[in-house]
């Protein structure tokens, strides 16, 4: 036997602790490496993939985000792994193996997991890499498919780069073993598990810190973000770090104190063993409840943004077709016959059909009560109550009642008024006129032209006296259309704008459906790549997850064969074994929900919005991966344990 | 009345490619209610397979047991399960206490897991533990009491369900002289007090001599049978004499752990 095969059989016999690590790492490495294949994939180097730049810059920063993942947890695992084999090599040291020579089949072993790890990582990567460029040019909307393609530098970075992360870690945990006492180390696995404490002053910071992460997340806005998001950030960390050190025990004290519950069959057993489990595995815990809320924050602010951008574009563009053009009838923008012909011919319903008249106010100027004089160049419009009431009542807004002679001005600000009362002078056909601004609301009932961004509403009693001074070719008709199934209408928009003279291009607002298309393929590409970091994190979690359920076996068989002894039935050793995994499986997933929907609530504060509802679509999907998860790991588990009861 | 009857216990070890192996052959065992009996026998001489088969975790090939009326191998395992728990006390050489639960926990599980009412429990706890002296430790973890003190314990837990019958595996293998003549001093005043049916296997005379009857087995077969007079003493010179007929190897067990 050389040293070399002694390392070898060491991971065959370790496998089981090892399995879920590997795993991890070969998808770390895959999808670095279907990254990097893409990124110099040399049709993408050379440019020829143009929309390929659209997605450079997040994919290199993903890259980043996975080798400092990777470094963190495979430094984490393999430390854990060192822990969990001390008797081990206190045996070797019992039996003359030197410190040197200790380190050295740690590092063996460690290059054989590396090697196997990359090898594999590259092997699979190539294999998949194919099908992600095919996705990508879906969603790129590339003509021709990207090539196949081995990219020798991605193979070099990817390979070299992850062998040295995998041997630097590796040096570095094999330095610190073996400055132990050899008792210690042959005992390390049979240390009592002693009493279970907790600091009650720890637990008070735990809460504190976690109520003022939420208090301010919840009320946290736009204009508080950027004193805030550093405080949550720490305190959130800090309490979710004491949660499960401190207030988990806190917690199961509590229990253990209410006999009723306590002594009630299974429980005692479950509640007792929680207590360890909690504790022993608390960092661990507290890594994968952080990782999960990232997860889940991330995946949902894309998706909350997707539909608070949606939302967005409806208000920003009431009528999916809008246009205004000088003069009644006069069709010098677009004929309406024309519009409506195309549209009806590309399978379109037009649901509503708007007509307003406005007269332009130009080179105006307003003074409000708490702010300077201000001129400005562009051109405002003036509409009477009637028009601006029908045009509310299509587009789902409030009708208005201005104050006789005055103007009430709406304009689209966001939830938040800054002015109250003022006066706007400008010309009218000609004619300087001055009038008084009685009120200010938020409102946009037609879509943004030249001139319509400041829209005032008049009486129609005055309205009718200022028309009638104005030619008919002088006023300034706004056209609006709302069509059935608008998310289709790009092509259609853009037939219809080609129709418009180049000249009059800015009375028009035809942009709605491509800019749907267009915010799409921005979150479909954001989730897609995304995706896979999301993905690696999950498993990651879930490996470390596994691996202490893994290294905790033996001493839970032996505790199971005591059971089934005493005579515990199946069902009940089921039970608890079931009981305990879920719990350490799914309360970290509840943590990171919770921060995650406290993240929701802020973004949503700051957008304005409330659609942190729909994060639950994110946080269902991630509840159902782990619970497949849990599945797996508890069934393989529950076999091991039964078989362990049963010999 | 008796509680334990075995007729004709036999068991066979067969395993593919390998020889079958005759563990037990032929075993009539009876005891009878409140008895305190000894199974005695060199390494490698049955005895560890017969309290498997008693404890119903191993099946007989041959013969069959009765306990309490009651032949466990016609039981599925969820029923035997229930049986081991209600009509079964167990005390093994290493304790088997769970050492996330404190001493308390440990003695009240047989009664937690059957549903039974804390109040009632902990009526039941306290004169039991009040008579095998762990009431001071019974808040205590199992790392923080000593060897004996975990035993005690154990045969608290073996007990506090009132069982058919207790069974008792090599209970003071891991002790020191001292304390295994405390933990045999309580399992006969568990024996006599509550009149619990008592079968111990054992190989250590001191130990064998707090028993009323023992039965010697020797290469998986009935041996001889010996029966205690008045005095304890009288008795143990009995056991070293039926030993040294006996012969074969008493180093059987490993040694004692912390």
């Amino acid at each position: 036997m050389t040293f070399r095969s002694l390392a070898l059989s060491n991971i065959r016999g370790n496998w089981r602790s090892y399995s879920a690590f590997f795993l991890s790492s070969v998808f770390s490495v895959m999808i670095f490496y279907i990254y990097a294949a893409f990124l110099y994939h040399p049709d993408v180097e050379s440019g020829f993939i143009m929309a390929a730049s659209k997605i450079r810059k997040g994919m290199e920063f993903c890259e980043y985000i996975i080798v400092i993942f990777s470094f963190l947890f495979v430094l984490y695992s393999n430390s854990a792994f060192l822990k969990t084999r001390q008797q081990e090599f206190g045996l070797f040291s019992l039996f003359g193996m030197t410190r040197a020579q200790l380190r050295k089949l740690v590092l063996y072993e460690n290059a054989a997991i590396a090697f196997l790890a990359v090898a594999v990582g590259i092997g699979l990567g190539t294999l998949f890499s194919k099908l992600f460029f095919m996705a990508l040019g879906v969603l790129l909307k590339l003509e021709a498919p990207i090539p196949f393609a081995l990219p020798l530098k991605a193979i070099g970075i990817t390979a070299g780069g992850f062998f040295a992360l995998f041997m630097i870690i590796s040096m570095w945990t094999a330095l610190r073993i073996g400055r132990t006492e050899i008792v210690d180390l042959l005992k390390a696995a049979r240390k009592p598990k002693g009493q279970l404490v907790f600091s009650r002053w720890l637990v008070f910071v735990a809460a504190l810190c976690l109520v003022a992460a939420y208090g301010m997340a919840f009320f946290m806005n736009s204009n508080t973000f950027v004193v805030f998001s550093l405080p949550i950030l720490i305190t959130v960390v800090v309490g979710t770090y004491f949660l499960f050190t401190q207030l988990s025990i806190l917690v199961l004290t509590f229990i253990q104190k209410k006999s009723a519950v306590y002594y009630k069959r299974t429980n005692m057993i479950v509640f007792a063993q929680l207590g360890y489990k909690i504790r022993d595995n608390a960092r661990i815990l507290f890594i994968v409840s952080i990782l999960s809320a990232v997860v889940m924050t991330a995946l949902g602010t894309v998706y909350i943004l997707q539909i608070g951008s949606k939302q967005s574009l409806l208000e920003n563009s009431p009528f999916t077709l809008a246009y205004s053009e000088n003069g009644l009838n006069t069709h010098e923008v677009i004929d309406q016959a024309e519009l409506k012909r195309i549209v009806t011919e590309d399978g379109f319903k037009i649901t509503k059909e708007a007509k307003a008249v406005s007269m332009v106010i130009s080179r105006y100027a307003i003074q409000w009560d708490d702010e300077e004089y201000r001129e400005f160049d562009s051109d405002a419009v003036i509409i009477s109550a009637t028009d601006y009431n029908k045009l509310a009542e299509m587009t789902g807004q409030p009708s208005i009642l201005p104050e006789y002679g005055k103007l009430t001005l709406a304009l689209q600000s966001y939830g938040e008024i800054y002015h109250h009362h003022g006066y706007v002078k400008g010309d009218i056909n000609g004619h300087n006129k001055e009038f008084e601004i009685s009120s200010v609301i938020d409102a946009k009932v037609m879509n943004s032209m030249q001139n319509n961004y400041y829209t005032f509403v008049m009486d129609d009693f005055s309205y009718m006296k200022l028309v009638s001074g104005i030619p008919e070719d002088q006023w300034n008709v706004m056209y609006g259309f709302e069509l059935s199934n608008w998310e289709k209408s790009a092509p259609t928009a853009e037939k219809l704008k080609n129709l418009v003279p180049e000249e009059l291009q800015p009375q028009i607002d035809f942009r709605r459906g491509s800019d749907l298309v267009d915010m799409n393929e921005t979150v479909s590409l954001t989730l897609f790549i995304g995706m896979f970091i999301s993905l690696l994190f999950f498993i990651a979690s879930g490996s470390m997850l596994y691996f202490k359920l893994y290294t905790e076996l033996q001493e839970d068989q032996a505790q199971f064969k005591a059971l089934s002894r005493i005579g515990m039935t199946k069902n009940e050793m089921r039970k608890i074994v079931v009981t305990q995994v879920g719990i350490v499986f799914f309360v970290p997933v509840v943590v990171g929900i919770l921060h995650a929907l406290f993240a929701m609530k802020a973004l949503d504060n700051m957008m304005n919005s409330s659609n942190w509802i729909y994060s639950f679509v994110v946080i269902g999907i991630y509840i159902a991966m782990q619970t497949i998860y849990f599945l797996v790991a508890c069934s393989s588990y529950m076999k091991t344990m039964l078989r362990g009861a049963t010999a | 009345m008796s509680v334990l009857q075995a007729q004709g216990l036999g068991k066979i070890y067969s395993s593919k490619g390998n020889v079958a192996y005759k563990a037990l052959e032929d075993i009539e065992l009876k005891l009878e209610a409140g008895e305190f009996v000894g199974v005695m026998g060199p390494s490698g001489s049955g005895k560890t397979t017969l309290l498997n088969l008693l404890s119903t975790i191993d099946r007989p090939t041959s013969g069959q047991i009765e306990i309490n009326g009651v032949n466990p191998s016609k039981l599925t395992d969820k029923k035997l399960a229930l049986f081991r728990r209600r009509e079964l006390g167990f005390v093994f050489q290493d304790f088997n206490l769970l050492d996330t639960l404190s001493i308390k926990e440990n003695i009240i599980l047989p009664l937690v897991l059957e549903g039974i009412a804390p109040k009632k429990i902990l009526e039941k706890l306290h004169p039991l533990a009040e008579l095998l002296q762990i009431t001071p430790i019974l808040d205590k973890r199992t790392y923080e009491v000593s060897g004996g003190q975990k035993q005690r314990a154990a045969i608290a837990r073996a007990i506090i369900h009132q069982p058919s019958l207790v069974l008792a595996d090599e209970l003071t293998g891991n002790l020191d002289s001292k304390s295994a003549k405390d933990v045999m001093d309580s399992l006969k005043d568990m024996n006599e007090r509550f009149k619990a049916t008592v079968l111990m296997v054992t190989h250590d005379p001191f130990s064998a001599s707090y028993c009323q009857r023992i039965v010697f087995i020797k290469d998986g077969k009935f041996f001889s049978e010996i029966r205690k007079g008045t005095n304890r003493q009288a008795f143990f010179q009995q056991i070293l004499d039926a030993l040294s007929v006996l012969g074969g190897n008493f180093d059987d067990v490993p040694f004692a752990r912390a």
